[in-house]
């Protein structure tokens, strides 16, 4: 006999109670830190960060940890306490030309003012599995010099100057605050930017892609990729001079793109950006291509790829959106299940019915709108269809 | 501050809030709204304050009407809510308003307020109207969405107020919603109910309120 | 809930979902946009109809939470505790005892009562979605009252099969003007919205939308002359209290083709096997 299940609330402590189990894993081992986390896993911590839009390496090292490594559930926890935090101040728009760099590349010139920097990149390692490190092997402490990096100034200034890019301005218009209010497509860059700063990174990476493969291709050359630390500054009402309050890790990437230019325009380079909280290279060089991409209706450019489609590009990056959205198709559906098997049930009946003179298929009923399709008769045969215990 | 901020902001916004929707989703029922007090002064119900207090802060804008700010109003509802006040009506999310500002000195000068678009209609003002008198029955009738068969009220002197919102209909969905306040009773008319004089006036007892 | 305001929201936030449900109310089904937030609980399984329950809740509220019908489904379960915890409110699984009811799929059986509010979660609020999929486009369609295309799929169902193929999420036209999606409720429940005695809020989360029925007001399950608007049918009846007007579930009790029929409602259900008993 069919009993109602009861006691979901048990069900669900005990879930909570094994997950956590699972998560600490070997009590014989040591628990992991999120000190630790957040020191040796600092790439995954950031680009929790980054995704999440809260700058926090302990807390994003603790999503990461009661997350047991899942990214995207790591972000999402991350952002759902992001949300409940109060707004204390707004920072000064930050200048990245002032980074502390830690690295700093460029592919169009083989040199620039300030030198090329690589840092700690992971570009060039050869991508062989170190099994020292399964044996705790001793690592070096890194080699410094004495010498400080000359002054860098952003390489795409060099093309400014010469008129050869198109010029970015501040037309001093407060941004649209993605945090707060409901995107309105189509909207402007600024609010795109925001959107894809918080976007998953795999989707921006294979959209990214898609435009290199010719899925609107842009022609993009990386102008100027720079890592490092930098000052976040706000504005207090009793002092003159702006209050610093505190450092950021941040990535940028500038990206130099096909030229345009028009009867009344000199034909200019075009320009992609990427920015985002933490060491996320890779993340900024594909929102730096998807940004152009992106700008495609407003250069002139024909919309033909998914990534030049801005509605379609901005409402599906957001990892914590999608992967709900995806993972609620576990919650219960019975209800509109059984309302879609009465209706197949239904029609199969009408389909094994000999057919009347009406059409059985849609062709006749279409092409001549005036007949009635032959109505279904359920009335007859609904009573043969139940079998219960 | 003589005018007074809810006791418990939480509980009592919450609450107040609930009538607001109440009176808003059944147009033309009165709500007793329990609100703090205001100064002796103030040209404004008790009601429309409470209705400040719940729904407004630093992301709305407010315009009042001369005559209005009585009592130090603007100061009152800056200092409790953080609003901003709007200079020009057509640019505030809410307006506190009486009949005779919609009748205007001439039709010109008649203020305008945003009542949206067609593809957003909602990005319009709330008009928070001070009435002397608010009572059902009377001779106007409403009809539309929340309201069985029609509802009556009666509004008092206030014939410039229930034309500009039975203009409403014509408009449609761009259009002003409007909470009217008299005492510590509140009635809601929202632009999708539809009003007509009806030829019966009721004369009503106990009609107008009183101020306490 | 220590660090948490009531009801989990912050009262600005209340506030900002509070100003978007008056004019929901004022334009009835109208998707108004408002800035969801993260809820602790992932988008999709319920944010839109929270955010709502959150900022309309007081402490005198008592509460009930269904999915598809039950108040004993893990996400009613789950949604219940949240409440319990960050607002401490009472809850009830009786319909007639709640002053909200926050629902997934179903409107319950026992007809509503004025002064209680039924808060739907909603995936997808625009009716249009799968016809367009531009939410640029479809805002235009709603602002000429352009809704064309909607007759146009209806019928293609029925030139293919000879019925309206859409069972859930059937849409509605409130009070002659918009166009609106239902939440995905099965049309069962389609004729439980036309002048309801209670107020209908329906949030959608994910997608930052929010719209409304008020109470005693037209909702026309769209249809045409020749094939109006029909409810399914079950020849059954409820296994466990004999109902034959209520939607049922199927359950697959063995392998060998045998299931029953149970009520998807499951207070309605049981106070039928208490009036029985």
């Amino acid at each position: 006999m069919y009993v109602a299940v009861k006691g979901g609330e048990q069900a669900i402590a005990n879930a909570h109670r094994w997950l956590a189990d699972r998560r600490r894993g070997d009590r014989d081992r040591d628990e992991l830190s999120v000190a630790q986390l957040a020191d040796q896993m600092n790439l995954a911590v950031d680009r929790v960060m980054a995704e999440a839009s809260l700058f926090d390496p302990e807390l994003a090292a603790l999503a990461l940890k009661q997350a047991s490594g899942d990214l995207v559930e790591a972000v999402f926890l991350l952002r759902a306490y992001r949300t409940t935090l109060p707004r204390l101040a707004e920072t000064l728009p930050l200048d990245t030309g002032a980074i502390r760099l830690e690295r700093r590349v460029s592919a169009t010139y083989k040199d620039v003012p300030g030198g090329q920097v690589l840092g700690p990149t992971y570009d060039y390692t050869h991508r062989l599995l170190d099994f020292l490190q399964l044996a705790d092997g001793e690592v070096p402490a890194p080699a410094r010099t004495e010498q400080a990096l000359e002054a860098c100034p952003p390489i795409l200034d060099q093309l400014d100057a010469e008129g050869l890019i198109e010029r970015e301005t501040d037309d001093g218009a407060a941004p649209y605050d993605i945090t707060r209010d409901p995107p309105d497509f189509p909207v402007d860059r600024a609010t795109r930017l925001q959107m894809l700063a918080r976007g998953d990174e795999g989707y921006l990476l294979a959209l990214s892609y898609s435009t290199q493969r010719g899925y609107g291709r842009n022609h993009p050359f990386a102008g100027e990729i720079r890592i490092g630390m930098l000052e976040v500054e706000i504005a207090v009402e009793e002092c003159d001079a702006p209050v610093c309050i505190g450092e950021i890790a941040v990535s940028e990437c500038q990206m130099i793109n096909q030229f345009a230019g028009s009867r009344e325009l000199a034909p200019q380079f075009t320009r992609g950006y990427g920015l985002a909280f933490g060491r996320n290279e890779r993340k900024t060089m594909a929102m730096a291509l998807v940004d152009r991409a992106l700008r495609a209706e407003e250069l002139g450019e024909p919309v033909a790829s998914p990534a030049q489609q801005p509605e379609f590009v901005l409402a599906h990056a957001d990892s914590v959106e999608a992967a709900g959205f995806v993972s609620h198709l576990k919650l219960p559906h019975y209800v509109d299940f059984q309302s879609e098997l009465e209706l197949l049930r239904r029609l199969r009946r009408a389909h094994a019915q000999p057919p009347t003179d009406d059409a059985e298929g849609g062709g006749q009923a279409t092409d001549d709108g005036s007949k009635e399709p032959a109505p279904a008769a359920p009335q007859a045969s609904r009573e043969t269809e139940q079998v219960a215990p | 501050m003589r005018w007074q901020a809810f006791s418990d902001p939480v509980q009592d916004g919450q609450r107040h809030f609930r009538q607001v929707l109440a009176a808003m989703a059944e147009p033309g029922t009165l709500h007793d709204a329990a609100a703090p007090a205001v100064p002796e002064d103030a040209a404004i119900a008790p009601a429309l304050w409470a209705t400040l207090l719940s729904l407004c802060d630093l992301d709305t804008s407010l315009w009042i009407a001369p005559g209005l700010e009585a009592g130090g109003l603007a100061d009152a509802v800056t200092f409790h809510t953080g609003c901003r006040l709007a200079s020009a009506p057509d640019e505030a999310d809410f307006a506190l308003v009486t009949p005779g500002v919609l009748a205007g000195p001439g039709r010109d000068s008649t203020p305008a307020f945003a009542e949206g678009s067609d593809a957003y209609p909602d990005r319009g003002s709330t008009l928070l109207v001070v009435l002397d008198t608010l009572a059902e029955g009377g001779h106007w009738r409403l009809a539309g969405p929340g309201i069985p068969d029609s509802r009556d009220l009666d509004v008092g002197e206030a014939t410039p107020l229930m034309t500009r919102l039975a203009a409403n209909q014509v408009r449609f969905p761009r259009g002003l919603d409007a909470i009217l306040g008299c005492g510590e009773r509140l009635v809601a008319i929202p632009r999708s109910t539809r009003i007509e004089a009806s030829v019966s006036a009721t004369p009503e007892e106990d009609r107008a309120c009183t101020s306490q | 809930m220590n660090g948490y305001n009531f009801a989990y929201l912050d009262e600005q936030t209340k506030r900002m979902i509070r100003r978007g449900l008056l004019k929901a109310v004022a334009i009835p089904g109208y998707q108004v946009p408002f800035g969801g937030r993260e809820m602790p609980m992932p988008y999709g399984w319920g944010t839109g109809g929270m955010q709502l329950t959150a900022s309309i809740l007081g402490q005198d509220d008592v509460l009930k939470v269904i999915d598809q019908g039950a108040d004993d489904t893990t996400n009613a379960v789950s949604i219940r505790a949240f409440f319990e915890r960050v607002a401490g409110v009472d809850t009830t699984t009786a319909t007639t005892e709640a002053d909200v009811i926050q629902t997934r799929h179903r409107i319950p059986e026992t007809p509503l009562a004025a002064g209680q509010i039924l808060v739907f979660q909603v995936p997808i609020p625009e009716p249009l979605r799968f016809i367009e999929p531009s939410e640029e486009e479809t805002r235009v369609m709603h602002a000429l009252e352009e809704y064309g295309v909607m007759h146009v799929k209806l019928y293609e169902d029925i030139a293919r099969h000879g019925h309206i193929a859409t069972t859930y999420a059937y849409p509605v036209k409130v009070d002659g003007r918009y166009v609106a999606d239902p939440s995905p409720i099965p049309k069962f429940d389609n004729p439980k919205l036309h002048m309801s005695d209670a107020l209908m809020l329906f949030g959608a989360g994910r997608e930052k939308r929010l719209y409304a029925i008020p109470p005693h007001t037209r909702v026309e399950s769209l249809d045409f002359e020749d094939h109006p608007f029909e409810v399914q049918e079950w020849g059954e009846s409820c296994a466990l209290c004999g109902a034959r007007d209520s939607f049922l579930d199927e359950v697959i009790t063995d392998d060998q083709g045998g299931r029953m029929f149970v009520c998807s409602d499951t207070d309605y259900c049981q106070r039928r096997q208490e009036e029985v008993a």
